[in-house]
């Protein structure tokens, strides 16, 4: 048994564990900290509410309300609470009377908090109350004094026709105040008067209604309250205004005291007499002060009491959630009631298994049972889940290999060279030494910081390049390296080494005039593309040339390497025809087209074409007519070459039929000659008669679990129960051979446009030089152009806007295209070359993954 | 300085810095992850290099310029901004 590697998949074992019934739970939590088992459902056909463990769960869902009811409490108070993380992680499980204890107290809490609170909204809502009714006392005395003096008019109005305006602007009626002064009751004259307070936004509603229901026949006063009055249930600030309506009759009194209230008004109690209101006053004002002491009292108790629940309360989070998944575990197991023992069946990698049995035995001697757990491995013809073992550097990774699918369980899992392929395509469309700085930078700091970082609050954007820092950080460093061979640092160029050129100035040199450049004599510049081509009139057909033929030898090198993968599948998996069908005629068909162009652009870079006299010849026609004109070199590379390329193309062609026709045909071939000795695949099933099969079913449906039915607890024991699941396909010619003729059609055709994708790598890495040289122009460079004490502000500014631009758009908008660049090639261009696919991810059952999950709020 | 020599001595060294990254890298269970990220890298990195190093080998256009100062061949240079 070798190590588990990134390279496959682990190695997986289907486990079957006998727990003895008292340590289930003990058991579960165990293993749940350990967090590297996937246990199966063995009540499938259970539903939720009639699984063994129910009860504890709806308990336990209780106590978990509770504790969310203390945090939005806690919450709404701004009460600080402890941080998950003061907290030591990796808590032990708490006994049965621990969690007990904890269900009891939260319950005790519970119903003292809510008293608490319900006290504190009671006597909120009074004070909100006895303030509004002072509010009414206050502007009602008003208009008491202002209406006394106009009784008159008010009667005049009442008594007028129905189109008298008397719903008046209090203004109005201000101007005739204070004339009268004659003490006339309302109640002489048979006027009534409602008082209360309205929401604001509801004012011109209820004017108008009172106004159509009662025809006009009232006169209202209203006045705004200038604070904002707070809803204690809502917790919300409203605005309220005072209203006095007055009208005559007790009937219209009664409507409009029915409107005020289905519009939300609250109606108070005021006298007409004004001395009564000043005691009115008074005493409403007695009454605020002995309930704001009050208040004050309850709300200091609750924000103790919350206090000290806030001290604690996201460690009995923890504790409860962990319980709820063992108990939600436990309901996976069946129970064994001849032998009292809980049975599991779980995966788990193979590597683990001695950690696993180490671990129970633990458990067990702790509860001292004599009964020890057993642990069964089961052959099985399941297919195991994929579990790819992860650290944090190359969880990101294998995170972009995951998004596009799941391995097949053991097969070569790509995740392992895109560590380094992904962040270097990257780096062929991002090359620029100063943009990699930049990104290598930021990626070392959040690394750096990756503690305080990871427990603070993400935003979204931020979190997506925190999670991916190590895919960054590789990203900025090949970033750095191409952009030393490009020669970029912020588009301006990098003279490390002396330059293979030197300008040669005619006789009569006067600026303006072009200047070409001479090589020196027998020296090429050693690093990187020569920072003499930095500016020049051509630097554009010479870096363009350049690029795209390292974008065709970068895109053959990486379809290469990825085709080889699926002759490593091909191995692995013991299918010689995938070999001889799939992966030799693939590798001969691409080799003898794009290996072929790959070796023309790398011989004709070697020949030195001016020395030896003969024009260089063009290789993208060369590529076009070795196909349309087979056999005919306008301009020949070397000689022989038409004869090799006919001998090319028709290798190449006769690798089609071949892989159209071989691996189905060998197929066919193979299946004949199993069925023809008699064996048959497993689980295959063949009717003989309909009483038969239903005769399986009702067995099947009887038990369920035919491996316990038969109590033959033997680890050998072959489970076949499920075999109906899908897992095992029958034969079929022509499905194989339509996948077949699929495969073919789409290799043959994606070898070129597969290879032509890669011709990205060049256009965004011309498109990233062109902008940073355009932004370089636009900005900075102006700033040159002043002196004295102008040029420093100049530079100051332009460099700010220069920097802002460089970090927002060549760094992050540009980063964010070339990355999703690389991901497309990755997943398209790369992995369709030998990826499989189809596997089932391993889920294990682990409190850290669960509580990563669920307490992401409580940071 | 550098000539066609080049390419064979850096596919020697290469080849050297992934014998001894393949040997080197640390024992444990992130021993494949070493060998496969020094390796690629190496090889890569290499790629990338041969490449820009075998297209400027037998240069087909030569850099053209119109806009030099007569002073910038080595002569004196006027002070003042140089960018």
């Amino acid at each position: 048994m070798g190590k588990d590697t990134l390279f496959r998949s682990a190695d997986m074992t289907l486990t079957q564990l006998y727990v003895a019934n008292e340590i289930g739970r003990e058991v579960v939590s165990a293993l749940g900290e350990l967090g590297s088992m996937q246990f199966r459902d063995l009540n499938p056909d259970t539903s939720a509410f009639q699984r063994t463990f129910t009860q504890e769960i709806r308990r336990l869902d209780n106590v978990e309300r509770q504790l969310n009811y203390f945090r939005s409490q806690i919450e709404k108070n701004d009460i600080p609470m402890r941080s998950l993380y003061e907290f030591d992680n990796r808590m032990a499980a708490p006994s049965a009377t621990e969690i007990d204890e904890l269900a009891d107290r939260s319950q005790g809490l519970e119903q003292r908090v809510q008293s608490l609170n319900e006290s504190y909204e009671t006597l909120k809502k009074r004070e909100t109350e006895l303030t509004e009714w002072r509010w009414v006392l206050r502007e009602a005395g008003g208009f008491f004094d202002h209406a006394r003096g106009q009784t008159e008019e008010i009667r005049q109005s009442i008594d007028s026709s129905d189109d008298a305006p008397l719903l008046r602007d209090v203004e109005n009626a201000n101007g005739s105040a204070e004339q009268g002064g004659h003490q006339q009751s309302f109640s002489v004259m048979n006027i009534g008067f409602v008082a209360g307070v309205i929401p604001r936004e509801r004012m011109a509603a209820f004017e108008r209604i009172l106004w159509r229901t009662l025809r006009g026949n009232l006169y209202m006063n209203q006045s705004e309250i200038p604070d904002a009055i707070i809803d204690p249930e809502k917790n919300e600030e409203i605005h309220k205004n005072v209203f006095v309506i007055f009208a005559h009759g007790k009937e219209i009194i009664a409507k409009i005291r029915k409107i005020s209230e289905s519009l939300g008004a609250d109606i108070y109690n005021v006298d007409e007499n004004s001395e009564l209101r000043r005691d009115q006053i008074h005493e409403v004002n007695s009454r605020l002060q002995d309930l704001s002491n009050v208040l004050g009292n309850t709300k200091r108790t609750l924000d103790a009491e919350l206090t000290q629940i806030g001290r604690s309360l996201a460690a009995w989070m923890i504790v409860i959630k962990k319980e709820k998944s063992v108990y939600q575990t436990l309901n996976r197991f069946s129970y064994d009631p001849a032998r009292k023992t809980l049975v599991a069946e779980a995966w788990c990698p193979t590597n683990s298994l001695g950690l696993i049995k180490s671990t129970l035995q633990d458990v067990n001697d702790r509860a001292g049972l004599t009964v020890p757990t057993i642990v069964n491995q089961i052959e099985t013809s399941k297919t195991p889940p994929t579990y790819n073992k992860t650290n944090k550097f190359t969880l990101g990774f294998q995170t972009i290999i995951d998004a596009y699918g799941t391995a097949k369980y053991t097969e070569v899992n790509p995740g392992l060279p895109t560590i380094v392929t992904f962040p270097f395509l990257f780096a062929v469309m991002f090359g620029d030494f100063g943009h990699g700085f930049i990104m290598a930078l930021a990626a070392a700091a959040m690394i750096y910081w990756e503690k305080p970082l990871a427990r603070g609050k993400q935003d979204e954007l931020f979190g997506m390049a925190f999670y991916g820092r190590y895919i960054m950080l590789m990203m900025g460093v090949f970033s750095m390296y191409t952009g030393l061979i490009y020669c970029d640092a912020f588009s301006k160029e990098l003279s490390l080494f002396p330059s293979m050129w030197e300008w040669e100035y005619p006789a009569d040199y006067k600026p303006g005039m072009k200047v070409e450049a001479k090589r020196v004599e027998g020296y090429t510049y050693p690093f990187g593309l020569d920072w003499r081509w930095h500016d020049t009139e051509n630097d554009l057909l010479f870096s363009n040339s350049y690029k795209m033929k390292l974008s065709i030898i970068m895109g053959w090198a990486h379809m290469t390497y990825s085709l080889l993968w699926s002759y490593v599948n091909a191995r692995h998996f013991k299918s010689p025809i995938d070999i001889f069908g799939n992966f030799i005629p693939g590798m001969i068909f691409f080799q003898s087209i794009f290996g072929y162009l790959v070796f023309c652009i790398i011989y004709k870079w070697s020949i030195d074409w001016y020395a030896i006299n003969q024009p260089p010849p063009g290789l993208l026609n060369m590529l076009i007519y070795m196909f349309l004109k087979p056999g005919t070199v306008t301009e020949p590379l070397y000689s022989g070459q038409g004869t090799l390329q006919v001998i090319l193309v028709l290798v190449a062609l006769v690798q089609v039929p071949i892989l159209l026709f071989l691996k189905p045909f060998y197929l066919r071939w193979e299946h004949n000659r199993a069925r023809a000795k008699g064996y048959r695949g497993i689980g295959e099933t063949t009717t003989v008669s309909a009483v038969d099969q239903a005769d399986d079913e009702h067995e099947a449906g009887a038990n369920g679990r035919p491996s316990f039915a038969d109590s033959d607890f033997d680890g050998g024991a072959m489970i076949t129960q499920d075999m109906n699941e899908g897992e095992h396909e029958e034969f079929e010619f022509s499905e194989v051979m339509i996948h077949q003729v699929i495969h073919t059609i789409e290799f043959c055709l994606n070898c070129v446009s597969h290879t032509a994708s890669y011709l990205r790598l060049w256009a965004l890495s011309l498109a990233h030089q062109q902008l940073s040289t355009v932004l370089w122009k636009m900005t900075l460079k102006n700033a040159f152009a002043f002196s004295g004490i102008t040029g420093i502000i100049m530079i100051f500014i332009f460099f700010s806007v220069w920097f802002c631009l460089t970090i927002a758009v060549l760094v992050v908008m540009e980063g964010t295209s070339a990355m999703l660049h690389s991901l497309r090639l990755h997943w398209v261009e790369a992995m369709s070359k030998h990826f499989i696919g189809e596997g089932i991810p391993f889920e294990p059952f682990s409190f850290e993954a669960m509580l990563e999950d669920e307490m992401t709020e409580l940071k | 300085m550098a000539n066609g020599w080049s390419i064979i001595i850096s596919i020697i060294f290469v080849a050297a810095f992934s014998a001894v990254a393949w040997f080197a890298s640390p024992k444990g269970e992130n021993q494949t992850i070493w060998r496969s990220t020094l390796v690629l890298s190496a090889w890569s990195c290499w790629l990338m290099w041969a490449i820009t190093f075998l297209a400027q080998w037998h240069p087909l256009i030569v850099p053209e310029r119109t806009d030099l100062r007569s002073q910038y061949n080595g002569g004196p240079s006027p002070s003042g901004s140089r960018f």
